[in-house]
Parts: C-alpha cells; structure tokens; sequence
C-alpha cells in the first residue's frame, strides 16, 4: 500500500479486469505487478449481480439483493443467462419470478423484462452492474483506462456480442472479451511459472466451461473447449427450490401457484442451504407451506447430491468430449484447476476427482481467480504487463456454418480453430434466373440448421438473372480475437459484395444500441456527445502516440515526404483533440490513419519478412499483397 | 493462398508436426492482435489479417486430407469431390463392408471391435500418405493419375470421425451407468 495516494487529475488510465458473472460480478487492476481484486467501502470485493429496479433509482450489488423478495419483479438476478437469448428460449419459461415484455416491433427477439412500467434488455441490466464496477474502479485508480471483460468460453457469438454491447454501453472501452477459463489459466500459470497440460473446470452461477490448454513458456494455447451456457450453481438452486415446494405442498394439485416473492425466496433458501451443506451433512428451514402456517423442511446432503447427480454428468459429457478433441487422455494432464464458486460443493469436487484421477488445484480462490486473469490481460494490451513474453491463444467454441439445401449446415469453420481465422465457402443457384441468395448463418455442432443457434440472415440482392449453377457465392467468415464472427459476401461473376457485422438474429443492432445510450441520458446517467467527445480523444491519444513510437522505432522507413506528412497530421490531430468538436477528431484521426499508412505497411512488411525466415522481404511483399 | 509460404516452411506432404507446431507459435507471437494492441490502425488490421492467414494455414497444413488438397492445387491441378475421378467399385465396396462391420460393432456395444477396425484404417490411410509423400517429394512427377488417392483419404477420414462420434455416444451411455 502506497502512503501517498493523492488525487491527481491528470492521472494516467489504468486498464481494468472484469468478471461479470452469473452470481456475482467483480473488478481487478495490477499492483506493483500482481493483480489484486477491488474493494468496496464495506471491504467486499464481490459485488452480487442483482440490479433492482426502484421508484427512486436503479439499485444495484448487495442493497439489491436485499430488496428482491420485497420487489421480485423489478429485481434482476442472474441477468447473464439472458444474455443474448432470445424471448422465446427455454431460459425465459424456467423457475423465476420475471415478467417478460410481449415481443416488440425492434429487435423482435431480444428477451424484455418488465420493470417498474418500462422495457429493459439483459443488455442494458449488465450494463448497469458494469456501471456498478467501473464506479468501484474509478474510486479507487482515479482514472479507467480500458476493461477486459470476461465471458463463458462456450457463449456463442451472439451471448458475447451482447456482453460487448453491455460493455459499450456502460462507458467502458472494451480491449477484449477473454473467455473466463483462458483468464484463470492466465492467472494461475503466471502465479506458479508451470508449463504442461492443464483442464480448467470452471463451473458458476449459471455456465459451465471446460477448458483443455497446453501451457509452454508463456504461451497459453488452448486446445479445445466444452461446456454449457445454462448451467451452473443456479440450476443446483432450482432442483432444491422444487424439491422444497413439493415437500411445502406447493405443487400438489388444487394447490395455488406459489408468488413471485414466494418463488424469490424459496430460491434464496435454496441457496443457502446449499452452501451450508458445503460443511453440514443436513440443514433445516422453515419456509410457508401451501396450507398456510410455516412449516420446517429438513434436506441431508445426500439428498442434496442426489438432486445435482444429473448436473454434474452433464458436465462429465463437456470434459471427456473436450479431451478427446484435445486428443488427451486425463493421466496426460499435469493439473486440472477449479474455477468458479460451485466448485466448492464437494460433490464437484468429488466428481472432478473422479473424472480426471487427480486431486483438483484450488489454490487461487475460485470465485477471484477469473477477474485476476482479466486483469493481467487488460495490462498486456494497454502495453504495460509484465516483462515476460506473454501470449494467449484461445480457440472457437462452437462450429459455424451456413444452411444449405435441406436445412443442413454446411460448416464452414469448426468447433477449436484457433482465432482468429477465417475460411472461405462458395456456392451456386439452385434455379433459373435466380436474383438473390438467402444467407443463413448459424452456430451449432447439429447437421440441421433448425437445431442450431440462427446467429443471422442476409439476401445478397441484385444478381442479374442466369441459369441455375452459373451465379457463384463466396461467403468469407472472418472470426476477431474477441471470437467475434465477420461475414462477407460476394458473387464472383457480378463482384456484387455485402458485408454484415453478425448481430440480428438474436441481437441487437447498432441502431437499437444507439438508442439506449440515448435512453441513458433521459435517465440522467450522461452526456451523449460528452462521452463521444471523450471518447475520440482517448482515441485521438491512441493512434498519435503509436505512431510517434513507430517513427522513432523504425525511422529508417520513413519514405519521400512520409515524415512531413505525418507530422502535419498529427500536429492537426493534437489540435482538434484540444478543441470540443468530437465529429472533428475523429476525421482526423482517420487522416493520420490515411497518412501512415505506407509506413506502416512497410513496418509490417518487414516483420513478417523477419517471422518467416529464408525468404526476401519482395517475396513476402508479393504475398502479402495478392 | 499458399499455406507453406504463409507459415514460411518447404512445400512437402511428410511435414513435421512438431516443427509446425512451433512454426506457428512463432509467427502468432508476431501476428497475434494482442501484441499489437498499442500499434498504429493500419499496422493492427494488417496484423489481425496475417495472425488470421497463419492460424487457417495451419490448419490446412496439419490435417493431411486438406495439405494434399492444398499440394494438388499448388500443382496446378483443381481439387473438389465433383472434380475428381470416382472411386473404383473395388474400393467403394471393400468401404462399404467396412462400414457395416462398424455399425454392427457399434450395435454391440464392442469397443475392442470398434477399435480393430479403426487401427485397419488407420494402417490403410498410413499407406496411402506414404505413396502421396512420395509422388509429391518427385520432381516432375505427373501428379494427376494420383488424384484419386485424395478421394480415399478423404473416405479413411470420414470413417474416422464415425468412429469417434461411436466412441463418444459408447463413453456417454457408459459414463451415465457407471458414475464416477
């Protein structure tokens, strides 16, 4: 601890960490080098995803916890199952107290809670709780730089995208979204200097992920992942919250259906009792029964992993299907770490022992141990980690295709690539005088596409008529480091192209995220144009001192009239960055990016010349540019 | 697009899987987005496009049906099932027992069988990459009388992945009886 932490102004951004979790959410930053979590004013560091929606304001952490059963509908929790999915998913008919909005007119298939007599999405609810966080950062560093924001490694392109949108939203620059046992792989193996093969079993609130990696001087390269975007600790409360509402005579026929607050609290009573029998063999609770008067309910811990048995062989499915797409068998691995807090019930623990004959690792606390890794990640892409050659390699969770004839996928990247990447598919008409192709895009391992998750659709229009099988359709998918998927089209005969941000289907567009950040500032959260403004300048920042760098690191390849020509563009930039016309910097920014850019395609020239050694920088040229 | 070039390594079917695991650690420590977080905008396109190029050859070359593909188009000679010769009948057959063999086996729940004809597979796809190392090793040689070798080696794989999934479903019904 530092003695002299006085406020500065002018203090420099610092890159932040965060796992927004199913149960509970929190934020880290480094500190002389080791990643810490943050505290709040009552020293806790997790901050209970619960967002409660009240006359006076929205609510949100602990305070909000508090006031679900009082108020179970305009209280949120576990808001990250509903990420991404749409009104009519299963996700939405399970046990809870929640009202759903009819389906609206905009983004027709986005879950819509009904709270306080208006509409939010799971999107502008995380929002809130990353708002939450980014105030107990600020708090603390002063000045926030950008966020690493974790997600289940087995969301879908959709659950992640909306994790993005939440982030944005927010205020917060997103650096990354990194998947949640990638990011505890992160902080562990950096913390224990271990190389070799380890299995991440990260089982939370409400997700389960499996990851395999290979471990090899700082490089972290995952090499399959596995898992289940509804499972978690959430579920292990559901079975018992059931078992207690029969055992209550709540589910007897002719008896009424139980309240929302009821349901609120039969599923927090369920809750603690599960984690009391984490170190007792039977807890008692006393909770109204249907016949009126309240009536004690006694569950053994046997009974309890009775109820979660089918659970954790769910789980069991993911890992072994995960090792074997890592062609690795469990006396291959060198450690399997837990993550997450369910892995404290000692029947997962039990079950992981089992599974993979090993005693798991539990020495970083599981419920930490995600946002430590988020923060590690956020300081090597803000450019000030740690010495060391760091790099993580993280892979596609789930196959991505196109539908076909029949309403089969055709799968055009698989489940455990590497990313990012890209491939390419081309495709023909079916019939005469054929002017559009229909694009279906999904994301699935199931041969039908009707069994896959519908990630979006596009007409590619325009194609003057020709007989069938003529017309040819390349479709490019380019997956990000975010694991965030890019479509291209384009008939080659015609060069007719269309290029889609994958969001639709399931998501929302631009145009319906612009309009809740215009949302926000009727309810008085902030300034729209201010947040541009400064949101160009940090940008503005950003590409000024990255080119200076570069100029001064290689300024041998600084051609012709580069040098002046640069330097014009950035002294324009520096200005307008001074000035309050956001529309302004940002133009310019784009000029600076215009006028370095042979120098910087020179520089990239030469270091992929550099990477693959035995061949002349004119033959990479030639590469590169075809 | 050449995926030897891309990964910067000799253009040949007998690749070093250990090398190119290598190889590509290398050049994603030099491509990867992540080391280029603070780099100028154009810099850090141009790197997300390679880091993505590197990872799809790496994919290409590391799995022999599609690093036979990639070597048959290098050559000049276009590859596709609809473009190359049809199997023979012999072939075709012999396939189709085999398949059934691994149907009844699966049916019986006999993993020992099911591994038998797996290793036989195994052994055929062998045989057929050893002649591809070779044809493809000669210069000169008139690689077009060979295409069909990547018909079959497609084939070896699809029984292959059958045999996995067979293992799969066997492993989930048996992890659910038998409870760890």
């Amino acid at each position: 601890m530092t003695l002299l932490e006085i406020f500065d102004p002018r203090a420099r951004p610092r890159p932040i960490g965060i796992d927004l979790g199913t149960t509970h959410s929190l934020v880290a930053c480094m500190r002389n080098e080791r990643p810490v979590a943050i505290a709040d004013c009552d020293q806790e560091v997790l901050l209970p995803s619960v967002v409660s929606y009240q006359p006076s304001g929205v609510v949100v952490g602990r305070l909000a916890r508090s006031l679900a059963v009082e108020a179970p509908r305009d209280t949120i929790v576990s808001v990250k199952r509903f990420m991404g999915r749409g009104a009519d998913d299963p996700e939405t008919r399970r046990l809870g107290p929640y009202e759903f909005a009819a389906r609206g007119a905009a983004s027709p298939n986005v879950v819509r809670f009904k709270v306080r007599g208006r509409e939010v999405t799971p999107v502008e609810v995380s929002a809130e709780i990353l708002r939450a966080l980014k105030r107990l950062a600020e708090d603390e560093l002063h000045s926030v730089g950008g966020a690493v924001i974790t997600v289940p490694a087995y969301f879908d392109d959709a659950q992640r995208q909306a994790t993005k949108d939440a982030g944005r939203l927010a205020g917060l620059e997103v650096l990354r979204l990194l998947n949640e046992p990638t990011a505890a792989a992160l902080a562990y193996g950096l913390d224990k200097r271990k190389n070799g093969h380890f299995a991440v079993y990260d089982l939370g609130g409400g997700t389960f992920d499996i990851t395999v990696l290979l471990l090899e001087d700082g490089v972290f390269q995952v090499k399959a992942t596995g898992g289940d975007s509804a499972l978690g600790g959430d579920d292990m409360d559901r079975a018992l919250a059931e078992t207690l509402l029969l055992e209550l005579g709540w589910r007897r026929a002719g008896a009424p259906p139980p309240s929302a607050s009821l349901v609120r609290v039969v599923l927090d009573t369920a809750r603690r009792m599960k984690h009391a029998l984490t170190d007792a063999l039977e807890v008692e609770a006393s909770l109204p029964a249907a016949s009126g008067e309240d009536r004690a309910v006694v569950i053994t811990r046997e009974r309890f992993e009775g109820l979660v048995q089918t659970l954790l062989e769910r789980t069991g499915v993911a890992c072994r299907r995960a090792m074997k797409d890592a062609g690795l068998k469990p006396e291959d691995l060198d450690g399997v770490i837990l993550v997450g807090g369910s892995t404290r019930v000692p029947a997962v623990r039990a079950y992981v022992r089992a599974l993979f004959r090993r005693d798991p690792l539990t020495d970083i606390d599981p419920d930490q141990v995600v946002a430590l890794g988020a923060a590690i990640q956020a300081d090597l892409l803000a450019g000030e980690g740690p010495k060391e050659d760091v790099l993580l390699l993280d892979v596609l969770p789930l196959s991505l295709g196109i539908e076909v004839g029949g309403g089969v996928v055709d799968k055009i990247l698989p489940r455990n690539v590497t990313i990012p990447t890209g491939a390419r598919a081309t495709y023909t008409t079916q019939e005469d005088r054929q002017t559009g192709f229909e694009i279906h895009v999904v994301q699935g391992e199931r041969e039908l596409a009707a069994d896959c998750r519908s990630l979006a659709r596009f007409t590619l229009k325009g194609i003057p008529p020709m007989a069938a099988g003529l017309a040819k359709l390349e479709v490019t998918f380019r997956v990000d480091a975010d694991g965030l998927l890019h479509v291209h089209a384009k008939e080659l005969t015609t060069g007719i192209e269309q290029t889609v941000a994958v969001k639709p289907s399931y998501g929302l567009d631009d145009e319906a995220v612009e309009k809740m950040l215009m949302d926000a500032i009727e309810h008085g959260e902030t300034d729209l144009a201010a947040r541009r403004l400064a949101e160009n300048r940090v940008e503005a920042h950003r590409i000024v001192t990255a080119t200076e760098k570069a100029m001064a690191d290689d300024p041998e390849l600084l051609e012709g009239d580069d040098r002046a020509r640069i330097a014009a563009a950035i002294q324009g930039l520096t200005e307008a960055a001074r000035g309050e016309d956001a529309g302004k910097i940002h133009a310019l920014v784009e000029a600076l990016d215009v006028a370095s850019k042979d120098f910087a395609t020179r520089r990239m020239n030469r270091a992929i010349a550099r990477a693959i050694e035995g061949k002349t920088v004119d033959q990479v040229t030639r590469d590169v540019s075809t | 697009m050449d995926p030897f070039a891309t990964l910067g390594i000799e253009r040949r079917f007998d690749v070093d899987l250990t090398a190119l695991e290598k190889r590509h650690r290398e050049l994603s420590r030099a491509f990867h987005p992540d080391k280029h977080a603070g780099g100028m905008p154009s810099e850090k396109r141009a790197a997300l496009a390679r880091a993505a190029d590197v990872n799809e050859a790496w994919r290409v070359v590391r799995d022999p049906v599609r690093r036979a593909e990639a070597l048959f188009a290098l050559a000049g000679i276009p590859v596709g099932e609809d473009r190359e010769p049809k199997a023979a009948p012999a072939f075709l057959m012999e396939m189709m027992e085999q398949r059934e063999a691994l149907a009844e086996a699966q049916g019986a729940g006999d993993r020992d069988l099911v591994a038998r004809l797996a290793e036989a597979i195994h052994a055929r796809a062998r045989e057929t990459q050893t002649i591809l190392t070779r044809v493809f090793a000669e210069p000169g040689e008139d690689l077009a009388p060979h295409l069909h070798r990547l018909g079959e080696l497609r084939f070896y794989a699809r029984f292959l992945d059958e045999v996995s999934a067979i293992e799969d479903l066997l492993d989930d019904s048996a992890g659910r009886e038998t409870r760890p």
